[in-house]
């Protein structure tokens, strides 16, 4: 609301090299995390990135910058540039400094609250008008240990998400076996999954393709280290 | 605290016609024992400041066997004989308590600070702060309050933020919507005393006293900044306390959130502040341990002259690659900081943006890039802020007015973190965090000027083995003639020094005690009308308190409440020669940006 666009300077967080690829073999995403404050997108990428949960609240400032290199079988690597951005009000409007020129939006919610779920709809729709057409966007539906607590129905994710060309996972950040359960679902998959993922990403930077990545059931945007 | 500063610093009421340098005016500090030996007679109170204010830059000592000490409390003393025989102590004259406004510094060391409110002390928080440094924890405690539990109503202090339409913003205790009745009521009395209620003086009403409560009011355009206090603490520093809280909210939202307010009188605030609930509680208890939030100045890590130098001069390099300031810092402390061409920044603006850096435990996991505002700066434009922690404690901040500039300053940070290393500045950095600072154990015992350049703060540093810092704390142990503690205040450099703790003033309690007797001190000091040359000298049961006022330097300083006055007075002169000594470890000198 106070930041950013007034400047209107919003040039984006490129580095010098496009935020795209380095080379064939060396690949490099440039991902953003976008979502409600407290949907867990910070525990996500320490997770991701670290293998690491801490459950003590650590509220984001601005955004944070990590990155995470993982190998894929065939010897090519993939660099995740990864911005965790604050999900409070007074950040929103400097999200566009964040998700431009990003390759890769992941929209993050909490399965128990519907009103993160609502906050999720509208960054996607954010990113549909004021983000590069190409961006692949991933949805999530975080904190699935608290299934008790369920509020928006896995159906619903799987719903908005199909309708809107995104890919959808449920994660939870706490509990690692969740996480491996999940993995689990897509073992062998995962692998043709993220090579989907990146081969569109690809094409999709050179131009020849346009359109919405196909949504397939619980498709890991990336591979979660555990 | 350069030699070119000190010596363009002589005081124009200074009857001494010649300026002296900083060198000269300590060896003129010496002290004429046995002169002027009525000053510290004190027949009426009146006039007792002035009195001793005109001590033309030396501190005058009374030689007497026993001597009559002085409480000087806005023009009231009350007197208190200590006789002194050999090593016998009698109290000759019991105090009135009720005619000291020191009364609230002097209960006991075991009883509480406050005769009425037991509650808070009893469960081992004071005045809502832990009594232990160490075990307090980051956040907001006691959310279930609201104005209507006794818990609430008892806390010592009080502070809120709230609309002009009486929208609570802030609570330090208590959940801000559940206390929406008594932000109104707020919101109704300042708007009574807004509207023109004016005192004998003609002054808008920013104090209102009921019983032992203070209210201190801070109006910032629609923004309502309220305090209610039992601690005693003078109106001034209340009030410089809202103007950091204040402070802190612009750091967060810039002056802009004005604007809400124009469009929507009803505005509520709150979730643009979500989850900074741990930024302003960190800073209210810093008001009771930090002197920087009352002494506006900041303090340096102290280092050897050239780490710090080497730190300086790879910061320049980045300030001049278009960083607007590049800050490392430890912990509170400043290890180096540079600012682009012509820019300077606050020691307000430091201690806000350091508080909130140091309380967001985001900034620990990763590097980050945030927008943040310096209200002495610029309170209504953002800057952007590149964080990153180096070690546990110490952390890079390069300030920019480019949101684009992330890339740029990770680079920065990159080669920064590598000159740092190559050059040994962090472990240097970790040393002296472990070292500390200065120890009144070890100050120099004469007035010699030691051999120049070769003097340094770990040289009076005791041995591990031998009887030194390192030691059990007992009662009564400090530096030499009773020293306990001392802040010193370079007026030019903005910096401070302050001694570490030791024995007796051991625990977080009785520092706190003592920082709020500084700060009082500190208040009366900096009450307007007074000259430039101005001492206190104050005993009460628990210290002997001496204050020393000059163009160029502010001393505090704390003893035995037994000290003799007169070595005291000698002692604060050695103080004095020793940060001068070490000047060069403990102050940023030269290329800061103050000396633009
Ligand atoms: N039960 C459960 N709790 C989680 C999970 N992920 C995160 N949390 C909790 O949710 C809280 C918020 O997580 P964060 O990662 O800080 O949330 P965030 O989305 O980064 O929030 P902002 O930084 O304010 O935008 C933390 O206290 C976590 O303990 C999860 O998978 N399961
Ligand atoms: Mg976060």
């Amino acid at each position: 609301m106070f930041v950013g666009r007034s400047t209107g300077r919003l040039g984006g967080l490129n580095n010098s090299e496009s935020g795209g690829v380095a080379d064939a073999k060396n690949l490099r995403v440039k991902l953003v995390l976008l979502g409600d404050s407290g949907v867990g997108k910070s525990c996500i990428v320490l997770r991701f990135v670290r293998g690491q949960f801490d459950p003590t609240s650590k509220v984001t400032i601005g955004a944070s910058f990590l990155s995470q290199t993982i190998a894929l079988q065939d010897s090519t690597t993939v660099k995740f540039e990864i911005w965790d951005t604050a999900g409070q009000e007074r950040y929103a409007a400097l999200a566009p400094l964040y998700y431009r020129g990003a390759a890769v939006a992941v929209i993050v919610y909490d399965i128990t609250s519907p009103e993160t779920f609502n906050k999720a709809q509208y960054w996607v729709k954010e990113l549909q008008k004021h983000g590069s057409a190409d961006i692949v966007m991933a949805l999530v539906g975080n904190k699935a240990d608290l299934n008790e607590k369920r509020e928006v129905p896995t159906q619903d994710g799987i719903d908005y998400a199909e309708k809107n060309g995104m890919f959808f996972i449920e994660t939870s950040a706490k509990t690692a076996d969740n996480i491996n359960q999940l993995f689990e679902l897509f073992e062998g998959e995962e692998q043709s999954v993220r090579q989907k993922l990146l081969t569109h990403w690809l094409s999709s930077k050179l131009g020849s393709c346009r359109g919405k990545v196909v949504k397939e059931h619980f498709i890991a945007p990336f591979h979660w280290r555990t | 605290m350069s030699s070119s500063d000190s010596s363009s610093s002589s005081s124009v009421d200074d009857p001494n016609p010649n300026p002296k340098p900083l060198d000269n005016q300590f060896e003129s500090l010496n002290l004429e024992q046995e002169s002027e030996s009525t000053i510290i007679q004190n027949d009426d109170g009146e006039g007792q400041q002035d009195q001793e204010s005109s001590l033309n830059g030396s501190l005058n000592v009374n030689r007497n066997n026993h001597e009559q000490d002085d409480r000087i409390d806005g023009g009231h003393v009350t007197s208190v004989l200590w006789r002194r025989t050999n090593s016998e102590v009698e109290v000759d004259g019991p105090s009135s308590p009720s005619s000291s406004g020191y009364a609230g510094e002097r209960g006991s060391s075991g009883a509480s600070e406050d005769d009425e409110i037991h509650e808070v002390a009893n469960h081992g928080v004071i005045d809502g702060v832990f009594d232990s440094q160490a075990a307090w924890l980051p956040g907001k405690r006691h959310v279930d309050e609201d104005d209507a539990s006794i818990s609430w109503r008892k806390r010592k202090k009080h502070f809120f933020i709230l609309s002009h339409s009486g929208k609570p913003i802030y609570s330090r205790y208590g959940d801000e919507h559940k206390l929406a009745g008594f932000s109104a009521t707020l919101q109704a009395i300042i708007s009574f005393v807004e509207n023109g209620y004016m005192d004998e003086l003609g002054d808008r009403i920013k104090l209102v006293r009921a019983g032992k409560h203070q209210v201190v009011f801070l109006v910032k355009g629609p923004i309502y900044l309220v305090c209610i206090s039992c601690t005693e603490e003078p109106y001034e520093s209340l009030r410089g306390q809202l103007e950091l809280i204040y402070g802190q909210m612009i750091l967060i939202l810039t002056k802009a959130v004005n604007r809400c307010f124009e469009k929507n009188p009803k505005f509520d605030m709150t979730p643009l502040l979500g989850g900074t609930d741990v930024v302003f509680s960190s800073l209210i208890h810093s008001f009771s341990w930090n002197p920087a939030t009352f002494l506006h100045a900041y303090t340096c890590l102290p280092l050897a002259y050239g780490t710090r130098q080497a730190a300086g001069a790879i910061l320049q390099d980045v300030a001049d690659s278009g960083v607007l300031f590049a800050i490392l810092m430890c912990k509170h402390k400043v290890v180096s900081l540079v600012g682009a061409q012509k820019a300077s920044l606050h020691p307000d603006d430091m201690l806000l943006l350091s508080n909130f850096i140091m309380s967001s435990e985001s900034f620990r996991t990763s590097e980050s890039f945030s927008p943040i505002c310096l209200p002495r700066y610029n309170p209504v434009a953002f800057l952007y802020a590149y964080v990153h922690y180096l070690d546990v404690d110490t952390y890079l901040m390069l300030l920019t007015t480019s949101s684009d500039a992330f890339y740029h300053l990770k680079d920065c940070r990159i080669r920064i973190e590598t000159v740092l290393l190559k050059s040994n500045v962090l472990s240097e950095v970790q040393r002296s965090m472990l070292d500390g600072g200065m120890h009144v154990e070890d100050l120099p015992g004469d007035l010699l000027p030691r051999s120049g350049s070769a003097s340094h703060l770990g040289q009076h540093q005791q041995p591990t083995d031998s009887p030194g810092r390192f030691r059990e704390p007992f009662v009564g142990i400090g530096g030499p003639a009773g020293l306990w503690h001392f802040i010193y205040r370079s007026i030019y450099l903005d910096q401070y020094v302050s001694s570490e703790f030791s024995a007796p003033i051991n625990s977080p309690r009785q520092q706190k005690r003592l920082y709020r007797a500084y700060q009082k001190l500190y208040a009366s000091m900096h009450d307007k009308g007074n000259g430039p040359h101005k001492t206190q000298f104050r005993r009460d049961e628990n210290y002997v308190l001496l204050c020393w006022v000059t163009p160029d330097f502010e001393l505090y300083t704390a003893f035995d409440p037994l000290a003799d006055k007169g070595l005291a007075i000698k002692t604060c002169n050695r103080v004095c020669q020793w940060v001068k000594d070490v000047e060069n470890e403990i102050f940023l000198l030269g290329a800061s940006p103050f000396s633009w």
